[in-house]
This record gives C-alpha cells, sequence and structure tokens, in this order.
C-alpha cells in the first residue's frame, strides 16, 4: 500500500516547490540583507481587513489613506509610494501571518493600519525586531506604552472613555449603569470612564460586560439595566454589535428612560444609518466628526466624499492623517534616501500635524495628545448625523 | 416572589420569542440528520440567505413581507435541493466528508453574500403596524416578537401536526427509524429525503426572512445561528421534532432568562447546558425510537 | 532489501532533504508559514488520532492546543527560556486538562462526542479571555522571550533557526505517533473505530481505551501549543477558539481520515491556502479555502492520501492502467 503513494508526494512535493520557489532568496545563507535599493518607490504596507467582521473599518482606513496620496500625487515626501495591502481579517493569527507577510517578504519600508488591538498586541514583537516603524492608525491597547517603533494616530483606548466621564458624573443626577462588550477595548473603555468619573464623584449603578462577539440579543442586561433604577448608561459597542444594541435599547423602552452616554464608535460611519431613528439622542465622545470647522477638514471632507460617497469616520481621518505622518517623516528623512530607521526617528521629531480634527501633537507613548468632542445624534436635513455639542477638553 | 417573576418576566417572554425561532432553524436540521444522516453545516447559510431576503425585498408594508416570504421560501427549497443534490454522491461516506463538502459551500456562499450585501450588519425593518413597542404587564416589548411568537407557534404547531400525525409524517418518521425497511414497502425513500430536505432548507429559510428583525443579516450570522442549532438539536435528540422543540425553548430560556439571573456568566451558559445534558443523556432528551 | 523498502527509503531520504532545505531555498514569509504549517501538522495529527484511528471525531483539540500554547508563554515568561522545559510542562498541561475533561468527552460517541469536545472548546475560549491575570486577556498574551535550544545558548530568532527547531520536534511528535498505532494499544484503536461493541464483547474495557487516546491526542496537542508559542511570540484567545479547531479537522478530512502523513500534508495545504495565497488574492482567503474543501470531497474521496487510483482517475496516463505498472 504504502509505496503505491511514492508518486504522489514527489508530485505534491515539486508542485509545491515549484509554485514557491518564485519567491526566491534564502533565510539562512542567502545575503538577503540589503534594503531595497534607493531610486525606486517607497514601500508601504497597508495592513487593514478586507474580509471578516471588521471590513467595513478597513475599507473606511483604505479609503482615508488613499485620499491624501490622491491629493499629493501619489507622492510622500517627495518620493513616489508603492502600497501594498495586506488583509488583516478577524483575528490575532490572521493579522499576524499578513504582518509577517509585509515585512519579510514585501520588505516594505514602514507599514500603517491595523483596526484590530489583539493584532496590535501580536505584532509589537515583529516590528521591534525587525525595526520597522509601524504608523498604527486605528487599534491602541493601553498596555502599548514602551514601544520605539510604533506609532498610532489614533488614540488610546481607554480615551474616549475617560473624556466623558467627569461631564457625565456633572450631568447624570443619579446613578449610572455600564454595559460593555468583553473584551479588552470593552474594559479599558470602562476603566477609562470611571477614571474621570469617579474621580468627579460619579456613582456606579452595576458593571456588566457582555460576550462578545457571540451577543446579538440584549434584551436580558437591558432588562437588568431597566430595573436597577440608574438614571443614566454607558456603554462601549462597535460594529454590527452597536447596531443591535442600539436598536434594542430603543425597542425594550430603555430610550427616554435612561440617557445613553457611549464613547464614539457606537455611532460612528455605517453603522449609524443602520440604527435609524434609534440613535436619536445617544451622546458620544470622539475625537473627531466631520462637522468640524477647520479649513483641512472642509478639504478632506469634500475630497472623502467625492471619492467613497460618504462622510469620512474617524478610522478615514486616521488613516489619512497616517499618510501626512508619513509625508512629513519621509520628507524630514530626506526623501528618497529615507529607510526604516530614519523615516522612524523623524516621525518622533514631528512636533505638531495638522488634522481635519485640528493640531494634535506626539504624546509620550506615541499617541496624539487632542481635543475630544462630545456629539450628539440628531436629524440634520433628513438624515441623522452626530453633531458636535461641545469640547471635552484634551487628552 | 413576585418582585424576581416581576423583573423577569420579559426575559421569560423574549426566551419564548427566542427559543421558537431557534425552532424554526433547528428543526430542519435535526429531520436531516436523523432522517438522511446528513451533516449539513451549511444550514446557518440558509437562515442567513433567508434574512437578506428579508432585508432586500420588505419595505415596511405587509406586502413587503409576503413577497419576502414568498421568495424566501423558494431560496430556502432551491438552497435545500442544490444541498441534497450536493451531498448525494457522498452516498455512504460517513459525516466527515459532507461536514467538509458543506462547510465548504458555506464559506463560499458567506463570501458570495459580502459581496452582494457588504460587510454591515443589515438590520432589518419588521413590517410598519408592527415595529412598536407595546407594554406588557408594564414592561416595554417589541411588538414584533410577541406578533413573532404567535405566527412561530402556528408555525411549530403545523410541523408537529405534519410530523406526527399525517400519513406523510408516519412515513418520514418510518425513514427515520429504518429507511431499509421503507424502501422495501417499495416507497422510493430518495423522494422522502430529497423532500424533507428541501422542506427543512425552507423553514430555516423562512425563519430567516421572519427572524430578519431579531437576529440581523450579517457576516458570521450563519456560523452563530448553525452552533445554535446544533445546539438545540444535540440537546432535543436527532431527527425528533418534539426533542427540537423542547430542546430550542430550553435553550431560549437559558440564553435569556439565565443571562439575566447570572450575565457574569453568559458566555458559559451555552455550552454549559449542552454538556450538563449531554453528560446526564448522551443520545439527547428525546432520541427517537431508532434501534 | 526489496524494491518496496528502497523506494520507501529513498522517499523518506527525499522528503527529509526537502524539508532541511526550506530555510536555504525561500525568503523568510515563507520560512514562517512552513513553521506555522509544521505546529499545524501536530495539531493535525492529534485531531487524527482521534477522528481517522479512534472514530471520535473532534471539535475540542484547539482547546489542549491552546492550553499547551499559554503554558509554553508563560513558562517562558516567567520560568524558563529552554525549548524542553516548555515542551515537557506544557505537554503535561494538556495531558492534566485532558485527563480531567475525558471522562466527559468520551460519554458520547459520533455527533454527541463532537458537540462536547465543541462545547469544551468553546468554554476554553471564553475562559482564556476572562482569565486577563494569567492569559492577557482578549488581547493576547506577549512578551514571550526567543526559545533556547541547549543551555546557556542563544534565543532563537531567525526564522530559518526557528524552522529547524520547529521540524526536530515535529518530527519526534510523528515518530512518536508511529510508534503508538504500531503498539497493541493502537490497534485497539482501530478495532474502537471498527466496531465497538464487538470489542466490548471480548471483554475490551473500550471507554478506558477512548480517554487513553484523548489524553494522549491532548498532550500531542499541548506539545503543539507550545511550538506555536515559541514560533509565534504570541497567543491569543483565538488560537482555542472554533476557526483552529474547525480548520484542523478539515485538514484531517482533506488529508485523508487516518492516515498521519495524509494529515500533516492536509494542515500544510489548509495554512498555505489561508496564509500564503489567501494574501495573494487578498481577502478572500475563505473563498479559497471553500472552494479548496468542496475539491478535495468530490475529486479526491479518500483524502490526499487515498492511494493512487483517485488520482489516476484526476491525471489518466495511458500505461497506468495497466496492472503491471503498479511494479514499476
Amino acid at each position: 500500500m504504502r509505496a503505491r503513494r511514492t508518486p504522489i508526494l514527489i508530485a505534491v512535493a515539486a508542485a509545491t516547490a515549484l509554485t514557491l520557489s518564485a519567491c526566491g532568496g534564502g533565510t539562512l545563507g542567502g545575503g538577503d540583507e540589503e534594503e531595497a535599493g534607493s531610486g525606486g518607490p517607497i514601500k508601504i504596507g497597508l495592513l487593514v481587513p478586507q474580509s471578516g467582521v471588521y471590513k467595513s473599518l478597513g475599507d473606511d482606513m483604505k479609503a482615508g489613506f488613499e485620499v491624501y496620496l490622491e491629493e499629493h500625487d501619489n507622492m510622500l515626501g517627495g518620493v513616489e509610494v508603492e502600497v501594498i495591502l495586506a488583509d488583516e481579517g478577524e483575528t490575532a493569527d490572521s493579522g499576524k501571518a499578513a504582518a509577517d507577510k509585509l515585512v519579510k517578504q514585501d520588505e516594505v519600508t514602514v507599514v500603517t493600519g491595523v483596526v484590530s488591538s489583539a493584532v496590535m498586541n501580536g505584532v509589537v514583537d515583529l516590528f521591534e525586531t525587525s525595526k520597522i516603524p509601524l504608523v498604527g492608525s486605528n487599534a491602541s491597547p493601553t498596555t502599548l506604552t514602551d514601544a520605539t517603533y510604533i506609532w498610532r494616530t489614533s488614540y488610546v483606548n481607554d480615551q474616549p472613555g475617560e473624556a466623558l466621564g467627569a461631564y457625565v458624573a456633572e450631568q447624570v443626577d443619579g446613578s449610572v449603569y455600564f454595559l460593555a462588550a468583553d473584551y479588552q477595548a470593552g474594559l479599558d473603555e470602562v476603566t477609562g470612564f470611571k477614571r474621570s468619573f469617579d474621580a468627579a464623584g460619579g456613582e456606579t449603578a452595576d458593571e456588566v460586560y457582555t460576550p462578545f462577539p457571540g451577543t446579538t440579543n440584549f434584551q436580558p442586561f437591558l432588562a437588568n439595566a431597566n430595573s436597577s433604577g440608574a438614571e443614566a448608561l454607558f456603554s462601549f459597542y462597535a460594529g454590527g454589535a452597536a447596531v443591535e444594541f442600539v436598536k434594542q435599547y430603543d425597542q425594550f423602552g430603555l430610550k427616554g428612560q435612561i440617557d445613553h452616554y457611549s464613547a464614539g464608535f457606537l455611532t460612528e460611519g455605517g453603522v449609524l444609518d443602520a440604527q435609524g431613528e434609534s440613535a436619536l439622542g445617544t451622546f458620544t465622545a470622539m475625537n473627531y466628526n466631520f462637522d468640524l470647522e477647520n479649513e483641512l477638514n472642509a478639504s478632506f471632507v469634500e475630497a472623502y466624499e467625492a471619492k467613497t460617497g460618504l462622510k469620512p469616520t474617524t478610522y478615514a481621518m486616521a488613516s489619512y492623517d497616517a499618510a501626512h505622518v508619513l509625508d512629513l517623516a519621509i520628507e524630514a528623512a530626506g526623501g528618497e534616501d529615507a529607510d526604516s530607521e530614519s523615516i522612524n526617528t523623524a516621525i518622533g521629531e514631528i512636533e505638531k500635524v495638522e488634522s481635519p480634527r485640528g493640531t494634535w501633537t506626539w504624546s509620550e507613548i506615541g499617541t496624539p495628545v487632542q481635543t475630544w468632542y462630545l456629539r450628539e445624534v440628531q436629524e440634520v436635513d433628513g438624515t441623522l448625523a452626530n453633531v458636535v455639542i461641545q469640547e471635552l477638553g484634551e487628552l | 416572589m413576585s418582585g424576581w417573576f416581576n423583573a423577569h418576566f420579559v426575559s421569560m417572554v423574549d426566551g419564548v420569542a427566542y427559543g421558537l425561532l431557534l425552532f424554526t432553524l433547528a428543526v430542519g436540521l435535526s429531520l436531516v440528520f436523523g432522517m438522511m444522516d446528513v451533516l449539513n453545516l451549511a444550514h446557518g447559510t440558509l437562515y442567513l440567505a433567508g434574512a437578506y431576503t428579508a432585508y432586500a425585498l420588505s419595505d415596511g408594508s405587509w406586502l413587503g413581507l409576503l413577497i419576502a416570504l414568498v421568495v424566501g421560501l423558494v431560496v430556502g427549497l432551491l438552497g435545500g435541493g442544490l444541498l441534497a443534490a450536493a451531498v448525494a454522491p457522498l452516498q455512504g461516506r460517513g459525516h466527515l466528508d459532507q461536514a467538509a463538502l458543506t462547510l465548504g459551500i458555506s464559506l463560499i456562499a458567506a463570501e458570495v453574500m459580502v459581496m452582494l450585501f457588504g460587510a454591515e450588519v443589515l438590520p432589518t425593518a419588521p413590517p410598519s403596524a408592527l415595529s412598536g413597542s407595546v407594554s406588557v404587564l408594564g414592561h416595554t416589548y417589541p411588538v414584533y416578537r410577541l406578533a413573532f411568537i404567535g405566527i412561530a407557534t402556528l408555525l411549530a404547531a403545523l410541523v408537529y401536526l405534519a410530523f406526527e400525525r399525517s400519513s406523510v409524517g408516519a412515513l418520514v418518521r418510518a425513514t427515520v427509524a429504518d429507511r431499509d425497511m421503507v424502501r422495501t414497502m417499495g416507497v422510493d425513500t430518495r423522494k422522502v429525503l430529497f423532500g424533507v430536505f428541501g422542506f427543512g432548507a425552507a423553514l430555516a429559510a423562512v425563519g430567516g426572512v421572519l427572524g430578519a428583525p431579531i437576529i440581523a443579516p450579517g457576516p458570521g450570522i450563519d456560523e452563530r445561528v448553525l452552533v445554535l442549532s446544533l445546539v438545540v438539536v444535540v440537546i432535543g435528540g436527532l431527527g425528533s421534532v418534539r426533542g427540537a422543540l423542547l430542546g430550542a425553548l430550553l435553550i431560549g430560556q437559558v440564553q435569556t432568562l439565565g443571562v439575566a439571573l447570572v450575565p457574569s456568566y453568559a458566555p458559559f451558559l451555552l455550552f454549559g447546558a449542552m454538556l450538563l445534558v449531554l453528560a446526564l443523556r448522551p443520545q439527547g432528551l428525546f432520541a427517537p425510537g431508532r434501534a | 532489501m526489496n524494491s518496496l523498502q528502497v523506494r520507501r527509503t529513498l522517499l523518506v531520504g527525499l522528503v527529509a532533504f526537502a524539508l532541511l532545505m526550506v530555510p536555504w531555498v525561500f525568503g523568510a514569509f515563507t520560512v514562517s508559514t512552513f513553521t506555522r504549517a509544521l505546529v499545524f501538522a501536530v495539531l493535525a495529527m492529534a485531531v487524527n488520532l482521534l477522528t481517522g484511528v479512534a472514530g471520535l471525531p473532534t471539535l475540542g483539540q484547539a482547546a489542549y492546543f491552546g492550553v499547551g500554547a499559554y503554558t509554553g508563554a508563560l513558562v517562558s515568561i516567567h520560568w524558563s527560556e529552554l525549548g524542553i522545559v516548555q515542551l515537557l510542562v506544557a505537554t503535561l498541561a494538556g495531558v492534566v486538562a485532558a485527563v480531567l475533561t475525558g471522562p466527559l468527552a468520551i460519554r458520547g460517541r459520533g455527533v454527541a462526542f463532537l458537540m462536547i469536545t465543541l462545547a469544551i472548546g468553546e468554554i476554553g475560549y471564553s475562559a482564556a479571555g476572562r482569565l486577563d491575570a494569567v492569559t492577557g486577556g482578549t488581547d493576547g498574551l506577549s512578551g514571550i522571550l526567543p526559545v533556547v535550544v541547549l543551555p546557556g545558548g542563544e534565543g532563537l530568532v531567525n526564522e530559518g533557526l526557528i524552522y529547524y527547531y520547529v521540524l526536530v520536534v515535529a518530527v519526534l511528535a510523528y515518530l512518536g505517533v508511529g510508534m503508538l498505532l504500531r503498539s497493541p494499544f493502537g490497534l485497539t484503536l482501530r478495532g474502537l473505530r471498527d466496531n465497538e461493541a464487538r470489542l466490548r464483547a471480548v471483554g475490551y474495557r473500550t471507554d478506558a481505551y477512548a480517554l487513553g487516546a484523548f489524553v494522549y491526542a491532548g498532550g500531542l496537542a499541548a506539545l503543539a501549543g507550545s511550538l506555536w508559542a515559541s514560533s509565534q511570540r504570541f497567543v491569543a484567545p483565538g488560537d482555542m477558539g472554533f476557526e483552529i479547531a474547525a480548520l484542523a479537522l478539515l485538514a484531517v478530512i482533506v488529508g485523508g481520515v487516518g492516515s498521519m502523513w495524509g494529515a500533516c500534508l492536509g494542515a500544510a495545504l489548509v495554512v498555505f491556502t489561508r496564509d500564503y495565497f489567501g494574501q495573494i488574492v487578498s481577502g478572500h482567503a475563505p473563498l479559497l479555502l471553500g472552494t479548496l474543501f468542496v475539491l478535495a470531497v468530490y475529486l479526491l474521496p479518500k483524502g490526499i492520501a487515498g492511494g493512487r487510483a483517485q488520482w489516476r482517475t484526476l491525471f489518466p496516463r495511458s500505461h497506468a492502467e495497466h496492472p503491471t505498472a503498479e511494479v514499476r
């Protein structure tokens, strides 16, 4: 029996070898250490989800990055760039494999993107050891504080909550109920919120985490919140869960009884249309809104709408800023002579970034110090939109 | 006691709605499994197809819902027929090959649906007459879920009667119990099998049309629905309508009342309940009489 | 030595040569994909031991894989960077986990067994996300140090060296499984699959054998998990989730249920389809995997390891139909 299989195995092995030999260059022995030669375009890896539940965030980030490139004739820092797209997928596993490919096979000079915090944690080692800068434009776990090559143009996961906590403690006359998706970002968000909320004398009714991503029916959680006697609710949900949560919050009669505060992701982008009128009156904290009044934002919104037909989200804006950061850094690093190391150094030396959200600067851990805004979902000219109510201060 | 009852009344009602929805999904899976001995891991895809149909066609009117139901029925029948034809060549090759094939099909179908409908969750509005909420014993509850309880009870009763009381049902039950015997009696069991597959698939798709306002269509929903129905089927006992109904109502309560009572253990309740039942009765609560 | 043995030796030599050459021929990403495939192959062997040999289809092996991965990672972070220590402690943890959960799992057979193992896997997945203090929660556990092979040596950072480390352990695991299958215990397991009632009738305590297989498979999966932690230097709850469990089972089906080298090839095929070709057609990895499974089920009814007859129908050769061609 065994001998019959021989030719098959050889055929399979040969076929595999043939298919793969195109990659060339051995890992051991082969002199593969050279940086990509100067003169050609700079390779930039764009690591965003193109499949799975986070695909729509990935689409926003891709569009935001492309808008910047289109505005600058596909040049960053005066050098032509080649963007290599990789699919982050849904899990830490798939994201890590994609990052591996960008760094080890495509040999990109710099990477941007990353939606999921788990992926961000999973690739820290990769970027730190291969000394390639990652300018992240969304995921930002609180634990990531001492990286040299990892930057984020977004925020830190606990900041939207922290920005909102003190305000809610002041506004709400009674206790606040916490409901959040049961994963690290949810925990971070609530922790951040409670930091400023407790300090301002806020009162907590209860703190409950709902299974993620398994929960589609929030009824039992909402029933408990409803009978708790709380005056307000602070939640953290994004994507599909945000849609279901907001609709059911309305359907089970909490709307109008219990004020709803949340991190801005709850009503950001496509989910708001899906939530419909149920979302009216929801208060959220975010670092950006498309209606901010400044010149750069006006041109960004116009270009983005022309490209996608949609209003830009914070995800698109952060990705646009990532391109901007790279533009500044590559120029400062000497344009065509720029390599990973010099770009990384140059990123750290950027003093301030003019952004559609307003001007921001780097914090000590490589995240923006920026103004936070309180937004309310309102009906504007027949469509639902987040509208900025007031500033929540700088974080 | 009455305070406890009052606090959790809505959860119990919702458990019934949720359970009945699970029944419409699980019963087809259970029969196809029990009868044809086919493990159909594309069953969740049928729900998703039905739910997307509802999203695409329902416009808040009764007519829209009716059209969606008819189209969903056709989609389900077609899907069931295609799946039955796809697994037919695998006769006698065991559950694993069926699992690989149907899971492969569901992966492909999921990708096609993302291409057609995008990657967002698409909440589907029920007919506007059913869209609000009403007060039930002082608790706000969505009208649609109440209506759903009514419709799904009717559906469950029809399925139960057709299966347990009609002559066609007797034939189906006989095929579950002893396929060879039925064949010896001159019945073309393949027709029975195709019929049951189509029926189960149609029920899942109709469940999707009716369930879309409760579990909205989106990427990953197929897998979630599949796992829930598998749990129901295994708890209830393969090939048993009564078992599927009981299992579905039990899981419905576990997922609503159970979660409301011990929210911090929510992620463990579903599979914990299943483990408990299987530890006590590995064949499920109502395994039909097969030697 | 008859011609059959010669050909076997030749084949083993050829495969060994090809595996050894990998880091010298391919670039770092391809090598790291090979590493992942090897780890996945060890997991697939554990799944195959239960599914193919003992006839107990499992969706729960990812749980023990995860136990091994977290244990290996924690040993690396808090105690020892030595690979052998990590592998031993992780395997032991997997065995303990399997001993504790096995009695529940083997109460069922067939689909009931499948569902019980699925439940164990899902509960393990949720628990890993919950136990923040130990596992780092849903964001995963990072900070795993490069694995050290010999005391006093340097940690392995180069992809090629990591590949060799994983290769050596995987080959040892393969040989270990081979020995198990040839032992009386292994033969009895096959009997468990083919006719449990008869085995029981002649006095075998079949549950004890099923539990034995479960514990062995648990330890093997945990060993793979430890390799995973060393090679990826990151562990997340997703590593013990449904996706990994399902892919491992599908790899076994594609490879040919019951054949260990089939399972290994199936695992390699799945990993390369998802991580390598899936990236080439960016964003469509699930589509590729789905197509792979459908085609495999129709075209290779017995899996890759299913014998030459089914391949011949795919790639007909004029002289192959002749019986004497067998002895060529």
